[in-house]
């Protein structure tokens, strides 16, 4: 496929707007900060005829201006959100389609799904997914449109005080826009590269997005190389990952060998007639780099390292989008592929890994102190619940519990979006200040700044999942979905029978309970610390206006999904993914 | 103007009563909060008038209520229903129709008393600490304690019973931790964490009656309802046995720790003793009927099978709660923490009014919720202008209250005669009906519960003569008042604590009072006659 088929067929232009849309973002980015007044001055002696040319030269002030790469990626992160959500709405391009490799040409349409050798998938899944990545990043990208230094031994000074002389010097250390160009470059091939999860419906397209989106994101947790903590979190979470990438990727050419064809379709149906040991060994493989993406217990251990390392919103993305493109890869092998009737292989040891993870990473968040490891390790346990519901999946096989688990796995990621980046987008606003990385510094935020205590607070009270916040709507879907899969063959008429009659995934339910009961331990920490303890410092936080506006969009987010009639519409275009999804 | 045309006028009453103080209370706070240092100062009373307002318009509208239906409320029968019971997650009562959340509101004979209760303790506890610290703050929070509270007792759809039963946590958990005692970062953690994780439990148990509550014709995505009439009329709701079992021993972990009961009863003293007298008297008068409540509405009626197969385990349950809570009163030396106790003791007594399944004993139960809903706020009011005058809650530190503070002594003996089950006050008729239903079920062990009584008394009548009486001769003082000189209740303490007194008199000499011993005991006769021992249906 060349560059020039994705543009001269209309079919493939109408199915990949949002993509396309990332495709020329990032193009822009790359040039537009580059342009400035350069000339070239033609070789005619005695005459100075200069032609400008545009690329160098002295940078016109609109070029370099600290906020034009924002700008650009927030226009087209939000161009694509917008254009992902209509076309799944039917307004424009096509809501369902495909694209298909055929006698070496690729093909789009919706003629094209069935048939084989379809590797992009356009349906009610892919786009909400879509929606997801792209609103997460979104939200970062606007969170660092006014806090990220030009160069990295400066802070910018903080707007604590309206002085003429504070603000100059604060505008002209942003004048040199090349490091905000970086962020923002690298956040739009994450987009691109999630995108292209989100859309694969071949192993091989799926692991291409997700290495394009994995590189990215190293560097940008090692963005803040100026700290001690930032180099460091980024090599880290660098070799984990790309250890965990070439697993999965030896994995994945096992499958090859086994099939010879990385279809997921082909894959699925070749698997339905029984896998051998080679291909149960490479789904192993593969399930260790989408572990080590969801961050799931025993491949966690670079997540709070990296997390904390991390920026605010960086880690944000990271615990949101991030993990959300490791479900899409996880749910894409093993429901598209692996889930057969009765009873998946994997069932067991995912149901395994599931009460490990949100056990362990619980007790591991009670016991830190750095707000952002907190959140980190809540994060795992956030990966656990998710996987005790794709274990139920697995046990219960293709139906309609099954659709309304992954509903609710669906739901999840939606929501985690808003309260789980907000959280961490609050302790950004503290990163202005120059802390946020000590629970310390969140004592008497009540005091400092009410409003974003509150937006705290409900973060908190949702990742908890107190009613009546979104928080709650999503894991109470994702219990259900677990107990209406085990209500329905519980017999006996006593007690014991009952009990003994119950299947073990009722008790990962129980256990999902539980583990909230604990948890409630170190969100509410945060809430007291914020409303009781006193402060030595009592300033206003600092202005920084658009990390306020992302997080007061965040906190809208967390309430009206929870309840009423915006929850219920995400809850449809949940069930809908979940649909397509099963296909 | 009709009574009716009046209630109606702001749409469904029942909404309103949930609604109003709510969205108020949080208007209040936002008002309040926006704007400078001087406009706060300036609003401060304003919002507290108005809160004030708003709670006595509520108990005015609760009341107006109550007259309408010439309190005939009855048992499976709800009165004020926004919506049918067939059509529920579509229409005006759509809430989240994908997964069948409706918003079902109504009330019966049992909802109403507790409603009504409510709507009085709000405005009294609002006088009675009516010169709060941040009293706008302060009152808003109660306010829309009260919303949340009328919320659990009104909705007839689960998860909205579940989002309120969960959402008053969190004003009670801000009143403690903001205005608490010394150690009340620790008693507000341990509540919400307690309480949360029971009530978990009770929502897994919700779960699985959802999932047998058929409703395909609504045409969501799972096609089923959370609605509980619903459930309670539909005929083959949960058919197995071992499930049912399973379902009504998750929510008795939830309602047990709410009431609570002995051994998920620990986080109430902590809670109790650090709260302020305001949370205190809310915590005790209605948060505790919540438990009761959520049993007699979820667990007793729709599984009436499972408390008879389970009867051993409630008169259990409800005897080491009722002697263990007496016992501990007795070596209680903070005034505070003998009543909390003392509350646990009277929960258990509602274990066994229900496990009687006697007409008498299960309406003995609830008038127990309600009489008990007067009494215990008056004496934490009582313990908290104790505190709030001398500085102290220790029961040895002081002798002849009655010499300095003749107002404090008189509501102190007030409370304490009506909760250790004196003739004439409320706390006797609710005993005493427990107490002949019990004769009536199980015979002379009744001796058991009556002798436990007598502890009761004793620890009562021994600390009132250690406190009011003793030594009026020469009044020791408490050390913690340095010297000065003791002074009586306020008149705000004293409007509010006299309105509960009275109550429990007026409720002591005549239970129907407002008709609401015969409304309990006409809905406790129905729910026997048709849910625990039905008539035997010819085939």
């Amino acid at each position: 496929m060349n560059l020039g088929a994705l543009f001269s067929s209309t079919d493939m232009a109408s199915t990949l707007i949002p993509e396309t849309i990332l495709l020329f973002g990032i193009i822009a980015m790359i040039i537009v900060p580059n342009l400035g007044n350069a000339t070239f001055r033609l070789p005619i002696p005695g005459k100075a005829w200069r032609i400008p040319y545009f690329v160098g030269g002295k940078r016109f002030s609109f070029t370099s201006d600290p906020r034009l790469p924002s700008a650009i990626a927030a226009f087209t992160l939000f161009a694509s959100f917008i254009t992902a959500l209509l076309s799944q709405m039917g307004e424009i391009g096509v809501a369902d389609s495909c694209i298909a490799m055929r006698d070496g040409v690729a093909r789009a349409g919706p003629e094209w799904c069935s048939g084989g050798s379809v590797i992009l998938e356009v349906n009610a899944f892919s786009r909400l997914m879509e929606m997801i990545f792209t609103a997460a990043l979104l939200l970062a990208v606007i969170a660092n449109w006014d806090r990220l230094p030009a160069t990295p031994h400066h802070r910018i000074p903080l707007k604590t005080q309206r002085d003429e002389v504070v603000e100059n010097r604060r505008l002209h250390r942003l004048l040199n826009n090349r490091r905000q160009v970086d962020f923002a470059l690298l956040v739009l091939m994450v987009a691109l590269g999630m995108s292209t999860v989100a859309l694969s419906a071949n192993l091989f397209m799926l692991f291409v997005g997700l290495e394009l989106a994995s590189m990215a994101s190293y560097v940008l947790v090692a963005f803040n190389k100026e700290t001690k903590v930032g180099p460091e979190a980024g090599v880290k979470y660098f070799i984990v990952g790309s250890v965990a990438s070439a697993i999965g990727l030896y994995g994945m050419s096992m499958l090859y060998i086994w099939n010879g064809d990385l279809s997921i379709a082909s894959l699925h149906s070749a698997w339905t007639t029984g896998p051998n040991g080679m291909a149960i060994i490479g789904l192993g493989m593969m399930l260790v780099a989408f572990g080590f993406k969801v961050s799931a217990v025993p491949f966690h251990f670079a997540a709070p390292d990296a997390y904390s390392g991390a920026s605010g919103p960086v880690a944000g993305v990271l615990s949101t989008a991030s993990k959300a493109m490791g479900f899409v890869a996880l749910m894409r092998v093993l429901i598209g592929i692996t889930l057969v009737d009765d009873g998946s292989e994997w069932t067991l040891l995912i149901g395994v890994i599931a009460a490990i993870t949100m056990t362990w990473g619980n007790i591991a968040a009670l016991g830190s102190h750095n707000p952002k490891r907190m959140l980190a390790y809540s994060s795992v346990a956030h990966a656990g619940y998710i996987l005790a519901g794709i274990a139920a999946i697995g046990a219960l096989g293709p139906g309609e519990g099954s659709e309304l688990i992954a509903t609710a796995i669906i739901f999840h990621l939606a929501v985690l979006v808003t309260f789980k980046l907000g959280a961490f987008l609050v302790i950004a606003l503290l990163e202005c200040e120059g802390r946020g990385h000590e629970l310390e510094h969140y004592h008497g935020l009540a005091r400092r700044d009410p409003l974003i205590a509150i937006s705290m607070m409900v973060f908190m009270f949702a990742l908890a999942g107190v009613p009546p916040l979104s928080g709650f709507l999503s894991k109470l879907m994702m219990v259900s979905g677990i107990i209406s899969s085990t209500v329905g063959d519980v017999s006996g008429s006593s007690l014991s029978d009952a009990m003994g009659s119950m299947s073990w995934v009722f008790w990962l339910a129980i256990l999902i309970f539980i583990n909230s009961a604990i948890s409630l331990f170190y969100y509410l920490r945060i809430c007291v610390v914020m409303f009781y303890d006193d402060t030595d410092r009592h300033l206003r936080l600092s202005r920084a206006p658009m990390i306020r506006i992302a997080i007061m969009l965040c906190t809208m987010g967390a309430v009206v999904l929870g309840f009423g009639v915006l929850a219920d519409v995400l809850a449809s275009a949940a069930h809908d993914a979940a649909m397509a999804l099963f296909g | 103007m009709e009574i009716t045309e009046f209630i109606t006028l702001l749409g469904n009453p029942l909404t309103v009563l949930t609604l109003l103080p709510i969205t108020g209370a949080l208007l209040l706070m936002l008002v309040h909060w926006l704007g400078n240092d001087e406009r706060r100062e300036m609003l401060a009373n304003p919002i507290r008038y108005t809160n004030l307002g708003i709670a006595l318009l509520m108990f005015v509208l609760a009341t107006l209520i109550g007259l309408e239906e010439k309190f005939g409320m009855a048992w499976g029968e709800y009165l004020y229903q926004n919506c049918e019971v067939g059509a529920v997650s579509t229409g005006s009562c759509t809430l989240i129709s994908s997964i069948g959340v409706s918003w079902h509101v109504g009330i019966d004979a049992l909802s109403y008393p507790m409603v009504w209760l409510t709507t009085l303790l709000i405005p009294i506890t609002m006088i009675v600490e009516w010169d709060a610290k941040k009293g706008a703050y302060f009152h808003s929070l109660i306010l829309m304690m009260e919303g949340a509270l009328i919320g659990v007792f009104v909705s007839l759809d689960l998860f909205v019973f579940y989002v309120f039963w969960e959402l008053t946590l969190i004003p009670m958990f801000f009143l403690i931790l903001m205005w608490g005692g010394e150690d009340r970062r620790y008693a507000a953690q341990k509540f919400f964490i307690y309480t949360f994780a029971a009530s978990v439990f009770m929502l897994a148990g919700i779960l699985v009656m959802y999932f047998n509550n058929d409703a395909s014709w609504v045409g969501n995505i799972t096609g089923k309802s959370f609605d509980f009439v619903l459930m309670d009329t539909s005929t083959n709701f949960i058919a197995t046995e071992g499930l049912r079992s399973v379902v009504f021993l998750l929510m008795l972990i939830g309602f047990a720790t709410k009431m609570p009961s002995v051994p998920v009863h620990t986080w109430l003293p902590d809670a109790h003793v650090q709260a302020p007298t305001a949370g205190s008297m809310l915590l005790a008068g209605v948060m505790l009927k919540m438990g009761a409540y959520g049993f007699l509405r979820l667990g007793v009626t729709l599984f009436p099978d499972q408390v008879i197969e389970f009867q051993t385990l409630l008169i259990v349950l409800g005897m080491i709660s009722l002697v263990y809570g007496a016992i501990v009163c007795l070596g209680q030396m903070n005034l505070k923490r003998m009543v909390a106790y003392s509350s646990v003791s009277h929960m258990g007594l509602i274990f066994l009014g229900v496990a009687t399944l006697q007409p008498l004993g299960i309406a003995g139960a609830i008038f127990m919720m309600f009489a008990h809903g007067i009494i215990s706020p008056l004496l934490f009011a009582v313990c908290g202008s104790f505190k709030h005058h001398y500085h102290t809650l220790e029961i040895d530190s002081m002798r002849g209250l009655a010499h300095h503070s003749p107002w404090m002594s008189a509501h102190m003996m007030v409370g304490w005669m009506g909760s250790l089950g004196l003739p004439l006050m409320a706390g006797f008729v609710a005993e005493v009906a427990i107490l002949i239903a019990f004769y009536m079920a199980f015979g002379w062990w009744v001796l058991l519960p009556a002798v436990t009584l007598i502890v009761t008394a004793t620890y009562y009548l021994w600390s009132m003569q250690r406190t009011i009486f003793e030594g009026s001769g020469e009044a020791q003082l408490p050390p913690t008042m340095h010297g000065d000189e003791p002074r009586d209740i306020t008149w705000h303490e004293n409007t509010g604590m006299l309105i509960l007194g009275v109550l429990a008199v007026v409720y002591g000499i005549y239970p129907d009072f407002f008709g609401m011993f015969e409304m309990m005991s006409d809905w406790a006769t129905l729910l026997v006659e048709n849910a625990i021992f039905p008539p035997e249906v010819n085939p």
